[in-house]
């Protein structure tokens, strides 16, 4: 596990405290009860905090799952 | 974000919940994560709740909370819950100025119907509008316009008309100014796409401020200060009672300020003595100044003579019969703040930073956070003079053979207020559910305190209203003076027996032999059979420890009761005149 996907995980699990961690790596949406867009929102802020970086608000409706986050952060990380 | 989640993350799971309903009228979000957490710092173990109204509807949200066993309510006001157009979200538009005003008068008229109805249940605290106003009138941003002013004027009338009543607080915005820079506090990006329009930071900064209202800590109750430059600038001994100086022409007025601080501390209540390496004569004849702005008659007692200051704070604890952690001790040497709190665990040392203006200023502002109370009852104006009396009573009374006579000659009179619904009336509201001095003296009362159960006025009101439920106030004066409402008895009862579940009694009331006159008025009013108490041993509440010991002949390790009999069998002589009320409804 590299260092995004480690403080990724970080993030994941603050937000979701109550989910296993091998099923955060593959969490979605679609697949947990309790990711709804608040939790979305708070996850962006929660990564905004740990990457230091604005995560952009328009694109949050793209951002429904682990794997979809660390794309948006491969694809945002500056040069 | 991070640490709020984690300490909600961290929060217990069982136990009697704070229950707090955020009302808002935008999308709560990061407000409600903050509030939860610092709530839940201010109840480390509690679980805190913190649910959430309808969105654009606070008055709707507030008639809602009415329904639920909430135990506090946080209203987070924005200009849109005055008229939606004031608000970045809407493209509504005024026709006219006059509109904008009949709708925010009818908006704030609702909310104050709202909030009114709710005061008699629970604490709520409030914050008004935080973010700017959109740029929707015809200034240039750097000159009011009358729009804005009209609406501020509005705004302050509305939160005067609250800030009269016990129950609620507002939100201080000049602090929260400089705890959150109103030019970062709007975020146009999270209220457009997410409906919440506060920044993290300020998020986090308003759920501070209404947390401590919600939760507050207790203030503090006495102040001990040093003398040579700290009430005054100067050396005594060195410079004479004329030469020492605390005014304008001298350059000396931040040792005025101080004065007149705590002069008005005392005035709220709050206890000021003195701790000094000093002459004593030389002293008197400083106090004797007339330009002295902390009166003489405000500070009881004065420790000096030339021995460590420990043993003055501890004497003066001990007059003033509370603990370290209820004081504040202030003093120029960090060598005498260091002594003091060493000898003196949670005592709260500042040191009076002579010359320095800016930490002056400091100094003065955290003296006041510290002492800050809600309200100001009779009973603080009287605390000082009672304190006063209470150390003369206690040295003549305990003066072996003449206690008897010494008693008898007090002119001791009692007033028992009794609020029962089983005693034919019931007032749930108006009364001693109402009467902010009983729950502040539940609440603060440690040394004869039943079980040291604290209560939210949520938890009180629930308690005092039950249909078997009784609650007995007790007033106290003699010829030394009148010490206002000094204890608190509340319970159920069944049949014959009464069963308490909260006694307190202050300190300042000890060896009059209240608390006996206390129980034999229940035994007789309700002609009780037996008296159970809810009794559990704290670190704290020896004294009443003792007195059950006496009473019983052992000292109870938890709940226990005693019968008419057994009480009549080890009650002493009693000499108070007792006048007993019953209200209702």
């Amino acid at each position: 596990m590299n260092d995004v996907d480690a403080r990724l995980l970080r993030c994941f699990r603050v937000v979701f405290p109550n989910v296993a961690e091998t099923d955060l790596r593959t969490a979605s949406q679609d697949s947990m009860e309790t990711w709804d867009s608040v939790a979305t929102i708070t996850l962006a802020n929660v990564i905004e905090d740990e990457f230091h970086r604005p995560v952009d608000f328009e694109r949050l409706d793209e951002l429904t799952s682990f794997d979809r986050f660390r794309e948006y952060l491969a694809e945002t990380d500056a040069p | 974000m991070t640490e709020a989640l984690e300490i909600i993350q961290k929060a217990p799971r069982e136990g009697a919940t704070f229950d707090v309903v955020l009302a808002c009228g935008f999308t709560p979000l990061h407000l409600r994560t903050f509030l939860r957490a610092h709530l839940q710092q201010r109840f480390p173990s509690r679980p805190v709740n913190v649910s959430e109204g309808l969105y654009g509807d606070v008055p709707g949200t507030l008639v809602g909370a009415a329904r639920q066993p909430v135990h506090a309510i946080a209203l987070a006001l924005e200009w849109p819950d005055l008229d939606p157009r004031l608000g970045f979200r809407s493209s509504g538009v005024w026709r006219a100025e006059t509109e904008l005003h009949e709708t925010v008068d009818a908006a704030l008229a609702r909310l104050t119907d709202a909030i009114l109805a709710l005061l008699a249940h629970v604490r709520i605290a409030v914050s008004l509008p935080t973010t700017p106003l959109p740029p929707l009138f015809h200034t240039a941003g750097w000159q009011a316009s009358t729009a804005e002013l009209l609406l501020d004027e509005k705004l302050s009338a509305f939160a005067a008309t609250l800030a009269r009543r016990h129950g609620l607080s507002l939100v201080n915005l000049r602090r929260l100014d400089e705890e959150s820079p109103p030019a970062s506090r709007y975020d146009l990006r999270s209220d457009l796409l997410t409906g919440l329009p506060y920044t993290v930071a300020h998020a986090d900064a308003l759920a501070a401020a209404l947390g401590r209202l919600l939760a507050p800590t207790a203030p503090k109750k006495g102040v001990i200060t040093d003398l040579d430059d700290t009430l005054w600038d100067g050396i005594l001994g060195d410079a004479g009672p004329e030469g020492v100086s605390w005014d304008l022409a001298s350059h000396q007025h931040l040792h005025g300020l101080y004065q007149k601080m705590l002069a008005g501390l005392s005035e709220q209540g709050v206890l000021i003595g003195v701790a000094s390496k000093n002459d004593p004569d030389l002293v008197d004849r400083v106090f004797q100044r007339p330009d002295l702005l902390l009166p003489r008659s405000r500070v009881f007692p004065l420790e000096v003579h030339w021995n460590a200051k420990s043993g003055s704070v501890a004497r003066i604890l001990d007059t003033w019969n509370i603990g370290a952690d209820s004081v504040v001790f202030v003093d120029d040497s960090p060598m005498e703040l260091a002594e003091v709190a060493a000898a003196h665990p949670g005592i709260q040392c500042l040191r009076f930073p002579k010359g320095d203006y800016t930490a002056g200023l400091a100094m003065l502002r955290e003296l006041r956070d510290l002492a800050g109370k809600e309200y100001v009852s009779a009973e603080d104006a009287l605390r000082a003079e009672s304190i006063r009396q209470s150390t003369d009573f206690r040295r003549q009374a305990t003066d072996g053979s003449a206690t008897e006579t010494f008693l008898a000659q007090a002119n001791a009179r009692i007033e028992a207020d009794m609020y029962a619904s089983s005693l034919g009336r019931c007032r749930p509201h108006g009364g001693v559910a109402d009467d902010p001095r009983v729950l502040e003296l539940v609440n603060k009362t440690n040394q004869f305190n039943l079980n040291g159960i604290r209560f939210t006025e949520a938890d009180w009101q629930g308690r005092v209203v039950r249909p078997d439920a009784f609650t007995a106030v007790f007033s106290y004066d003699d010829k030394f003076g009148p010490l206002g409402k000094i204890a608190v008895m509340q319970g159920t009862r069944q049949g014959a027996r009464l069963c308490i579940a909260a006694w307190v009694m202050s300190c300042r009331a000890f060896s009059r032999r209240i608390e006996h006159q206390c129980l034999k008025l229940l035994f007789e009013r309700f002609e009780a059979a037996e008296i159970r108490f809810e009794f559990a041993p704290t670190p704290r509440n020896g004294p009443l420890q003792q007195f059950f010991a006496d009473l019983t002949g052992q000292t109870p390790g938890g709940p226990f009761a005693i019968t008419r009999e057994q009480f009549a069998e080890h009650c002493p002589p009693l000499y108070h005149k007792v006048v007993a009320s019953e209200e209702g409804e």
